[in-house]
């Protein structure tokens, strides 16, 4: 970051308001993945499942991301579909080592994919292929051929593998997203 | 025709996983206790001899596999204490034993206790070891096959089997040994004991052949409670409980005599609650409303009330194999799972079928519960070995409200009659009096209706003018060539008709004369000997385009045959040359 830039953030010039949703099943690591980009002092050591949901906000690059942290428990899925509407990017955590729930993951995709507020909208998608240290994980590739993510052609979207614990793999997919966010918040803009 | 989604999900089917599972032998279980329910089960390999293993799965996979001693008949799974890390243990009730297994591990074994042999039979036991002649030993079985089979003890029941020229052996195998009676344990389940949390402390209850059930203690699994099931020979196969140990309970017990036997607090001796006519295949318990479903041979499904009184009977579409109890807590739903022949599973609420499911072919046991992380999940195990495991979508709705009203329920409420106004009452007086008059009025007004449209119909009909004419059958199109700003119009009237000849056609043009020029306005004479006419028109353009009416006329009629309008082409592309 050259000092200019740092400048213009501390200044608050060009400084944007993103929301973003992360999802996923109950289990996947969505709160942890959080919890990663807290800071220091915010990070919490307990993790627990999730109840409705949690906001967070950390930064990236000028970007100020709020994370809708929403839960993944079945009964609390509904909620998901209310925040669709101003979210700007959706990061959609999937446990690889899971391989029972795949098509319950891809059921709940196709839902989301569905629903009004996604279908006729470019919003950047980020799947994290997460616990991808467990012994039998599956691959990246593996997950994305059985959710079918090759169909969906008028979103980007983007899968890295993860290891929420470690941290591994999660800033090269929110690199990726701010780039996109970025992108997508400038043409809307003009 | 409503467009039918399946409610479940398609998760895993292994189709040769060559599982020999009997209803009542798989549970799910958090049996390690890390959030992560298993399943379960019990393998039965009917080869030579008959072996059965206790198997684990986790997800799709196989985790865990030990050989079990005997042939299990049933498999139950309960907390015994509330000790963190809380882990449920296995109960597997093996002949005459209980096994107990916590953290996939032998932990207790439980034996029935005996029952004393009559006394016919112990006089025969007593002499048994000290005869050698055959002759004796004949007399010594005439007598022991006096005694009803079922009340022998299972050493007897085996030599009474034997050839006569190995019986000594077989006598021999038991020397030293007090014969007794040990009936084994046909059946198990779980009762809890004073809280209906998810994670509460149960007590396993047992029933044995000879009709006894017993209540273990769930912590040193000694008998708490001991009842037999009924005044009458009884051998209970399926135990159902309700309500709690400390405060009131209820077992009810399925015999294979086709009674249905209650035993309640205290009571050391059960009561027959209801008989069937049928042979008892499987039976479900709803707690809701304390009745019980049983699936009896002859494709009925019933269900008797609390009291035992039936309250309905369905004839299903296949032979039913077994039965499990869906509940659907967040909904508070509880439907009935029926797996029949040829591999259909239906779920009933109440009486109604609200889902369809396919099995991949007969099911010979079904559960539905958590597994994994996954809330509603149905495990089917088919006759042919499959493993077939369905999710049920978040999203599914079994649409209850509406089975309710579409079932042949009889209306007891009465009809939302109006009150009878005084005016109600005169205009019935005036009908009664008049109802020739009021008859005749009505069919004169009717018939008056139809000719006024038969009239505006009528007159309606000549306004017609699409660019075809049905009555006169003329065809008439236009096509314009030329780049412009001088076009020329070829008009083209088509007689259709194959008998009637069109003479004395004229057609006159209207436009815009500030717009377009033509070379003549008015075509006298369209002579029609020969098919096709062709007229051309010079246009001149000079402003923007606009249309041209074309309006065939016949000689005397007064209303144009046909009539078209032309869209002349864009000639903007002029001006800015």
């Amino acid at each position: 970051m050259g000092i200019f830039q740092k400048l213009v953030s501390f200044l608050g010039i060009n400084k944007k308001e993103v929301n973003i949703l992360v999802v996923g099943l109950n289990n996947s690591g969505k709160s942890t993945i959080v919890n990663h980009f807290k800071d220091g002092e915010n990070k919490t050591h307990e993790i627990v499942p999730t109840v409705g949901f949690h906001i967070e906000k950390f930064e990236n690059k000028n970007l100020s991301f709020t994370a809708f942290d929403m839960s993944g428990h079945g009964r609390y899925r509904d909620l998901w579909e209310h925040y669709y509407e101003d979210c700007h990017g959706i990061i959609f955590v999937i446990d690889s080592t899971d391989t029972f729930r795949l098509i319950v993951v891809k059921d709940e995709l196709d839902t989301l994919l569905q629903h009004p507020h996604i279908r006729n909208k470019k919003i950047p998608l980020l799947f994290f292929a997460n616990k991808i240290d467990c012994p039998n994980a599956l691959s990246s590739v593996k997950i994305a051929a059985s959710l079918g993510l090759e169909r969906i052609m008028d979103k980007p979207w983007h899968i890295s593998c993860s290891n929420a614990i470690t941290g591994h793999g999660l800033h090269e997919g929110v690199e990726w997203l701010t780039q996109e966010v970025r992108q997508i918040v400038a043409t809307k803009k003009y | 025709m409503e467009f039918h989604t399946s409610k479940w999900l398609e998760a895993h089917l292994e189709r040769n996983a060559g599982l020999k599972t009997l209803p009542r032998n798989l549970i799910l279980g958090d049996i390690f206790g890390d959030g992560d329910y298993r399943l379960i089960l019990v393998d039965v390999d009917f080869g030579q001899d008959l072996k059965a293993n206790l198997k684990v799965y986790r997800g799709t996979g196989l985790v865990a596999n030990q050989p079990l001693p005997v042939l299990p008949s049933s498999l139950i799974s309960f907390y015994n204490d509330l000790t963190e890390p809380y882990l449920p243990v296995v109960g597997v009730s093996c002949d005459t034993d209980f096994l107990i297994y916590k953290n996939n591990k032998p932990f207790y074994k439980f034996s029935v206790p005996s029952f004393p042999l009559t006394t016919t039979e112990s006089n025969v036991w007593q002499r048994l070891p000290h005869v050698t002649d055959e002759s004796d030993y004949k007399i010594l079985l005439e007598k022991l096959q006096s005694v009803s089979f079922s009340t022998l003890s299972s050493r007897s029941q085996k030599l009474l089997s034997v050839p006569l020229n190995n019986i000594k052996e077989e006598i021999d195998k038991y020397s030293g040994e007090e014969p007794s009676i040990h009936p084994s344990i046909t059946c198990s389940t779980t009762l809890r004991k004073n809280s209906e949390d998810d994670i509460a402390v149960s007590c396993a209850v047992i029933g044995t052949e000879n009709g006894y059930i017993f209540i273990l203690d769930p912590l040193t699994f000694t008998v708490l409670h001991k009842a037999v099931s009924a005044n009458i020979k009884s051998s209970p196969f399926i135990l159902q409980t309700s309500g709690l140990y400390d405060v009131e309970f209820r077992i009810l017990v399925i015999c294979r005599e086709n009674h249905v036997c209650v035993i309640r607090n205290g009571w050391t001796e059960g009561k027959i609650l209801f008989r069937t006519a049928n042979a008892i295949i499987d039976a479900v318990h709803l707690s809701v409303d304390k009745s019980l479903v049983v699936a009896t041979a002859g494709k009925n499904l019933s269900c008797y009330s609390k009291k035992g009184n039936k309250m309905w009977t369905v004839k299903t579409i296949h032979e039913i194999t077994c039965l499990c109890l869906l509940s659907l807590k967040s909904s508070n739903t509880y439907l009935v799972g029926v797996g029949m022949r040829n591999g259909a599973i239906h779920l009933f609420q109440g009486r109604h079928i609200v889902d369809c499911i396919s099995a991949p072919d007969t099911p010979s046991a079904l559960l539905f519960g958590q597994m994994g992380q996954e809330e509603h999940v149905l495990i089917i195990i088919t006759i042919a070995g499959a493993l077939n495991f369905k999710i049920l979508k978040r999203t599914a709705n079994f649409n209850l409200e509406s089975q309710e009203t579409s079932g042949p329920v009889v209306e007891n409420r009465p009809l939302p009659l109006p009150k009878r106004s005084k005016l109600f009452v005169e205009q019935v007086m005036r009908e009664k009096q008049n109802a020739c008059d009021i008859h005749q009025r009505f069919q004169q007004d009717l018939i008056k209706m139809r000719l006024t449209a038969a009239r505006a119909m009528v007159h309606l009909k000549p306004d017609e003018n699409a660019a075809g004419n049905e009555k006169e059958l003329v065809k008439l199109s236009a096509r314009v060539t030329g780049l412009g700003p001088t076009f020329t119009l070829i008009l083209n009237v088509e007689n259709m008709s194959n008998e009637k000849p069109l003479l004395g056609l004229s057609a006159i043009l209207h436009c815009k004369t500030s717009l377009y020029k033509l070379s003549s306005y008015v075509i006298k004479k369209m002579e029609t000997k020969v098919l096709e006419i062709n007229e051309p028109i010079k246009g001149d353009n000079s402003d923007k385009n606009n249309l041209i009416r074309v309006f065939v006329i016949k000689k005397d009629g007064n209303q144009p045959v046909i009539t078209a309008s032309i869209n002349m082409p864009d000639t903007d592309f002029l001006d800015i040359l």
